[in-house]
């Protein structure tokens, strides 16, 4: 993936959680569909502005990190009250 | 793992390696309070959302289109470092921080606006969680425009990573945080 690819990439993904938020969801729904696409935009910028595409054991080291912490983002948000 | 192997796992790692030893630790702490901030909701949902509905959504949702392009521009600056277009990596580094700038003018009408309303860090445990992670990355923020600004000076493939991987990391902590304190 270009530079220029990644950025559109992120826009799109970034135009994706503005729209899912003026949807109407809230709660945990809104969180479950939310914090996937920052995930995602967390990916490429790990791997495409931050260069660990070029190094896929430390890339994948961030990526496991990263999906823990995700899950525990997820798990809080979507946690009962 | 042998030493010659863990020698060559740094070695893949591109950049500075103090440069990720800050990046990984800065991404520890905002984690922690990222974490933190949503265990505290669980206690007041309701409290937190009344809360949430002060700040400044869409300014904040422009903010994120306004890092993500400036990340873009520290990248391509990083690029134009390693092929020698000086005059091209400058442009691009001091609109990266022009960008910066942007960031820190929205992020300051929304604490203006909070302000005249009379909330501040002591209102709700929603502000004092919201003003130290977003006041806390917006000071990263103006280091970053500053770090930007004095690698165009030198402008050197090394100086230029360097301080494009600060400005990715200030990047990277706003998509996480963004959603966390404004959306869900």
């Amino acid at each position: 993936m270009t530079l220029t690819r990644a950025w559109i990439l992120l826009i799109a993904l970034s135009l994706g959680s503005t729209l899912v938020a003026a949807s109407g969801l809230s709660g945990r729904w809104l969180a479950v569909l939310v914090l996937p696409l920052a995930w995602a935009k967390a990916q490429v910028i790990l791997t495409r502005y931050l260069g660990l595409a070029q190094a896929p054991a430390i890339a994948r080291g961030f990526a496991l990190v990263l999906a823990l912490f995700m899950a525990a983002l997820i798990g809080l948000a979507a946690w009962p009250a | 793992m042998s030493a010659a192997d863990q020698r060559a796992l740094i070695d893949d790692l591109p950049g500075d390696l103090m440069m990720w030893v800050l990046i990984v630790s800065e991404l520890l702490v905002f984690g922690a309070g990222m974490l933190a901030f949503l265990a505290v909701r669980i206690t007041d949902p309701a409290g937190f959302a009344e809360a949430q509905s002060h700040l400044h959504r869409t300014a904040a949702g422009i903010n994120t289109l306004v890092l993500v392009t400036s990340g873009w521009l520290a990248a391509l600056a990083v690029r134009d470092a390693e092929a020698g277009a000086l005059a091209r990596l400058r442009w691009r580094l001091v609109l990266a921080a022009g960008l910066g700038a942007v960031f820190l003018w929205l992020k300051a009408g929304e604490y203006a606006d909070l302000a005249r309303e009379g909330l501040s860090f002591d209102s709700h445990p929603f502000f004092t969680f919201h003003l130290l992670l977003t006041g806390f990355h917006a000071a990263h923020v103006a280091a970053g425009m500053i770090l930007l600004l004095i690698v165009a000076l030198p402008a050197t493939p090394r100086a230029t990573e360097a301080g494009a991987a600060f400005w990715h990391m200030v990047d990277l902590v706003w998509v996480l945080l963004f959603p966390v304190v404004y959306l869900i």
